[in-house]
């Protein structure tokens, strides 16, 4: 009696397996191994290559003994707090306007939206000119009579930071206006018909109804948008090179110099891994709850 | 995005019209300033630049810094121009996209139709990679690009996208065929119909419009890589690197002109793909948020 | 042994069992119904008799082989899906003939076989179309085309009607009806909509919680439920269930009940061994229909025995009234004739059958054998 699956069944019970195998083992290697390999490194005196001489905790120590770092932190913290804020406002301002039935909305949305299709290195390129007192912004101003207008934040030490903010919030506050335009777009008109004849006001329809139903949009927004705002690389190299000085430098910037520039490669670990986990302290239990709740 | 057409039921006055109106052509504006800045002096003879107004029309058009950009500028040290670059880009982008699509289709099947104990698991730690910053993986991977013979080649960069692009390219298909009737594969297994003809003939002839996401995405993250780029490259640097580069060189006089025509050269193809695509686009961007 | 059995399986999903040692054996050119509520375990036997689902235990047998572990194709089974599944990107008939088409057959042959069907089931014009250009009811028969055209051994349906309007499921009832008395071709069907079950099959499986409550012919399961569940999830509205107690009287039991007006009815069963039961208390089971106006009670029955009660709410429906009443504290639907005269808040004389009642021994909720 055939009690044991037939051959064609047992294959077919493989197959899905071994598909998927592949795509698995090289996250297992190149995701999870790596970031293992990266942990074990930050522990070692590595310098220009990999060496596996066990330090402890020396690298860390070093590492936040280092005013560079330090700098990169401030930064990144002060950088990752206004970018995700502006983006957030202008974007629900403008999802917000752009669903009171404007005419040309569909003009409007591609404009709004065009940035996030072009490269950081492009975006750094425009504004670094734009920005730069010598050709940019504030030649234009003088040119156009505006003799005492002065605008030299891009090589200015204090204030260079956030020009990355400007052309940060430039290049994705469109795309989280369309974020937000979906979850206004998703909210079911009748609660809000029903709030008006409760005589509520635009204002407080959008406080107290429309917002709070905009939570989901407001979450997703905030893990994308931390989530660039940490592995900001390229902005930061094409607009400033995290200069001037080491003005600008961010723990994107510091990562890459100490490991292949400047031959700290046990630093350079170490900063990745504390990278990796601040992402991890947003991502993980965002993925945790999508993942759980799509079961 | 395209199919969002309801409306709210808020009614608003003219005067806070006037107002919204007023706020979103001034945004307008500011997005389309670089663009604008961009093209116009790109087509400007540099001493109109250095010596007029950014913001002005050319009053002498040229197309010689475009094709100075394209085919003699000084990149690092040898006066190619980008098209090189562009060349290299070509090569990479192309079978990246290709063959982390077809993985995550693939994959995306298995997760939902062939679904076994753990495969949440697996999808998470897939869907996690997608998110971790490249820094932690560079030192590593440079390693291996490095024994492996890969290191600065085309190859190796198409191996490293592949490799960190399948997450993406697995959460579009798993969330598109989750919604995919799992009767009709139990249909056409009773029909006799095994595995991968199931996949053939029933799933990917619907699979068109998550394709073109999945395509469009790997396309934009790939093309306007620099990270990777700039640690792989090699002797075969991307587009991306070669701009970087050029505008970056701190010899000789900063031909601005050529180096707005390099950025919208390095900014064309995902332009053009979003113009010509812009809604698959959109709405690659969303399904990063994970919900599908 | 059957044309399809199915002996002592169980299902298990980890530690949750599912489906408790279902044994089933189905004749050649049967129609067993699986009916119960949602959540029972119907499909996940379905699917395992189709092969989609693993068996945890026991064994599946068609025509004499056990098929534990045989691919879905090898099972020479067809199925119709609730959603009917059918693939999106074909046309119908590349539908219908897909399966064949992965068995091998010649095209000549699948072309034969394609037309057969389309004539059977009158949907020769809607070959070329995609399923989206179909109706409801026009996929539908797709659907069953898909599966005729195998000319399986078996046929499996998994609540084909539950997506259609009401009036086309009546119609495609009948039809589904129709095709099994012309083919006779061994069919399962699954549906939780007990006048469904009811109407079209020869036996009907009653399942509830992963276990068969009841496996019988129509008017068994009707008219002798074997227990509270299949007596109260079968017929519509459902089986009045009332406590009462057993009393003897001029040598015969009858069952002692109170209304609301405190008033005391002792109605003679026509089951005699309840006289076992005397002094005890039962759950005495009485359907709608087999409490009347006099005028409208059954004349072939032996036992009916008439009763006043007050009356609490009518509800005309078309061709019936029903009336509810109150005994022993629970309400009691009566069905009377369209035109019967009754008030609410006014009693009114009943006639009820005494020979469709059944008791049951309110310990167990099984019913107390004849
Ligand atoms: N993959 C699974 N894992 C765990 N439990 C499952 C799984 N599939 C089904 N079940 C459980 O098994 C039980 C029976 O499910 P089944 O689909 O057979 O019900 P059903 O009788 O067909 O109900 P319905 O009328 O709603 O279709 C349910 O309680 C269901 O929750
Ligand atoms: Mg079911």
């Amino acid at each position: 009696m055939a009690t044991e699956a037939d051959f064609r069944t047992r294959l077919q019970d493989w197959l899905p397996k071994l598909v998927l195998a592949p795509s698995f083992a090289v996250t297992l290697l190149f995701v999870y191994g790596f970031i293992l390999f990266t942990i074990v490194l930050s522990f070692t005196g590595s310098k220009m290559l990999p060496k596996f001489t066990w330090v402890g905790f020396e690298n860390y120590e070093k590492l936040f003994a280092l005013p560079a770092w330090n700098t990169a932190i401030v930064n990144i913290a002060i950088f990752a707090t206004l970018y995700i804020v502006i983006c957030t406002v202008i974007g629900l301002m403008l999802a917000i306007f752009l669903d009171q039935k404007i005419r040309g909305e569909g003009m409007l949305r591609p404009i709004y939206l065009y940035p996030m299709a072009l490269s950081f290195i492009v975006t750094g390129t425009a504004w670094k000119w734009f920005l730069d007192p010598g050709i940019g912004l504030e030649r234009i101003m003088h040119q156009w009579g505006w003799e005492s207008f002065s605008f030299t934040w891009i090589k200015d030490g204090e204030m260079a930071l956030y020009t990355i903010v400007i052309a940060a919030v430039w290049q994705t506050s469109g795309f989280v206006m369309a974020m937000f335009l979906a979850g206004l777009r998703g909210i079911d008109n009748e609660t809000l018909k029903a709030a008006q004849i409760d005589g509520a006001s635009n204002w407080q329809l959008y406080r107290r109804i429309v917002i709070p139903l905009l939570r989901p949009a407001f979450l997703s927004a905030f893990v994308i948008l931390s989530h660039l705002a940490i592995k900001s690389y390229d902005l930061v190299i094409a607009l400033t090179g995290g200069g001037p000085g080491r003005a600008t430098e961010m723990p994107a910037t510091f990562m890459y110099s100490y490991t292949f520039t400047r031959n700290q490669m046990g630093i350079g670990a170490s900063s990745a891994v504390i990278m990796l986990m601040t992402i991890a302290a947003i991502m993980v239990p965002y993925l945790y709850a999508e993942l759980k709740e799509k079961k | 995005m395209a199919a969002v057409t309801q409306d709210t039921a808020v009614s608003t006055g003219r005067i806070t019209r006037t107002f919204i109106y007023l706020v979103l052509v001034l945004f307008a504006l500011f997005y389309l300033l670089p663009l604008y800045v961009m093209g116009v002096n790109s087509l400007k003879p540099l001493n109109e630049i250095t010596g007029g107004n950014m913001m002005a029309l050319p009053s002498q058009w040229t197309l010689e810094p475009w094709r100075s950009a394209w085919s003699t500028a000084q990149i690092g040290v040898e006066p190619t121009g980008l098209k090189p670059y562009f060349l290299n880009s070509i090569l990479m982008v192309v079978p990246a996209v290709a063959i982390s699509t077809i993985i995550g289709a693939l994959n995306g099947y298995v997760l939902t139709k062939w679904r076994f104990r753990g495969d949440t698991w697996v999808f998470g730690l897939m869907l996690f990679s997608c998110f971790i910053p490249f820094q932690i993986v560079l030192i590593p991977m440079a390693v291996v690009l490095g024994k492996l013979g890969l290191a600065g080649t085309v190859p190796g960069l198409i191996l490293v996208h592949v490799v960190y692009g399948i997450g993406f390219t697995t959460l579009y298909f798993r969330n598109y065929y989750a919604s995919f009737p799992t009767e009709l594969v139990r249909a056409a297994m009773i029909d006799g119909a095994g595995f991968f003809r199931i996949f053939w003939r029933i799933l990917l002839p619907v699979s068109g419009p998550i394709a073109v996401v999945s395509v469009i995405w790997q396309f934009t993250n790939i093309w306007n890589d620099f990270l990777f780029g700039v640690s792989f490259g090699g002797t075969s640097q991307p587009m991306t690197v070669a701009l970087n580069n050029l505008v970056q060189s701190s010899t000789g006089v900063k031909e601005y002109n050529v180096h707005f025509a390099g950025a919208i050269l390095a900014a064309l193809p995902t332009l053009l793909v979003y113009i010509v695509a812009g809604r698959y686009f959109v709405r690659g961007l969303m399904a990063g948020s994970v919900k599908g | 042994m059957g044309f399809l059995d199915i002996r002592n399986v169980t299902k298990s999903y980890g530690p949750v069992q599912v489906l408790h040692r279902i044994d089933i054996a189905v004749e050649e050119g049967e129609f067993l119904v699986l009916v119960g509520p949602s959540g029972c375990g119907k499909s996940t036997l379905l699917n395992m008799i189709a092969g989609l689902e693993a068996i945890t235990d026991g064994e599946i047998a068609i025509k004499g082989r056990v098929v534990n572990g045989v691919h879905p194709s090898k099972r020479n089974i067809a199925m119709v899906f609730q959603s009917y599944a059918l693939y999106p990107n074909m046309t119908v008939g590349q539908n219908m003939t897909f399966g064949l088409e992965m068995h091998g057959v010649p095209k000549p042959e699948r072309d034969r076989a394609l037309a057969d069907v389309a004539k059977l089931l009158q949907i020769e014009t809607l070959l070329d179309r995609k399923p989206g250009q179909l109706s409801g009811g026009q996929r539908q028969r797709v659907a069953m085309g898909r599966a005729l055209v195998r000319n399986p051994d078996v046929f499996l349906f998994d609540e084909p009607l539950s997506n259609l309007d009401a009036k086309l499921r009546v119609d495609m009832r009948t039809e589904i009806k129709k095709l099994h008395q012309k083919l006779k071709t061994t069919i399962v069907y699954v549906t939780h909509d007990q006048i469904e079950a009811l109407t079209l099959s020869t036996r009907i499986a009653v399942m509830n919680k992963g276990h068969v409550q009841q496996l019988g012919t129509p008017k068994e399961i009707y008219d002798t439920p074997a227990n509270l569940f299949v007596a109260t999830f079968m017929g519509s509205p459902a089986m009045n269930i009332v406590p009462a107690t057993v009393v003897m009287e001029n040598g015969h039991p009858h069952a002692a009940l109170t209304d609301a007006d405190g008033g005391v009815h002792r109605l003679r069963f026509s089951q005699a061994n309840l006289a076992a039961w005397e002094g005890k208390p039962i759950l005495l089971g009485i359907r709608p229909e087999a409490i009347t106006d006099p005028e409208g009670a059954d004349r072939k029955s032996g036992n009916i025995q008439p009763f006043s009660n007050r009356v609490t709410v009518t509800e005309p429906a078309g061709s019936d009234t029903f009336v509810t009443m109150t005994l022993s504290g629970k309400d009691v639907i009566a069905r009377m004739r369209a035109d019967a005269n009754v008030t609410p808040g006014q009693s009114f004389d009943f006639a009820i059958n005494m020979e469709k009642a059944v008791a049951f021994d309110p310990a167990t909720e099984a019913r107390i054998p004849a």
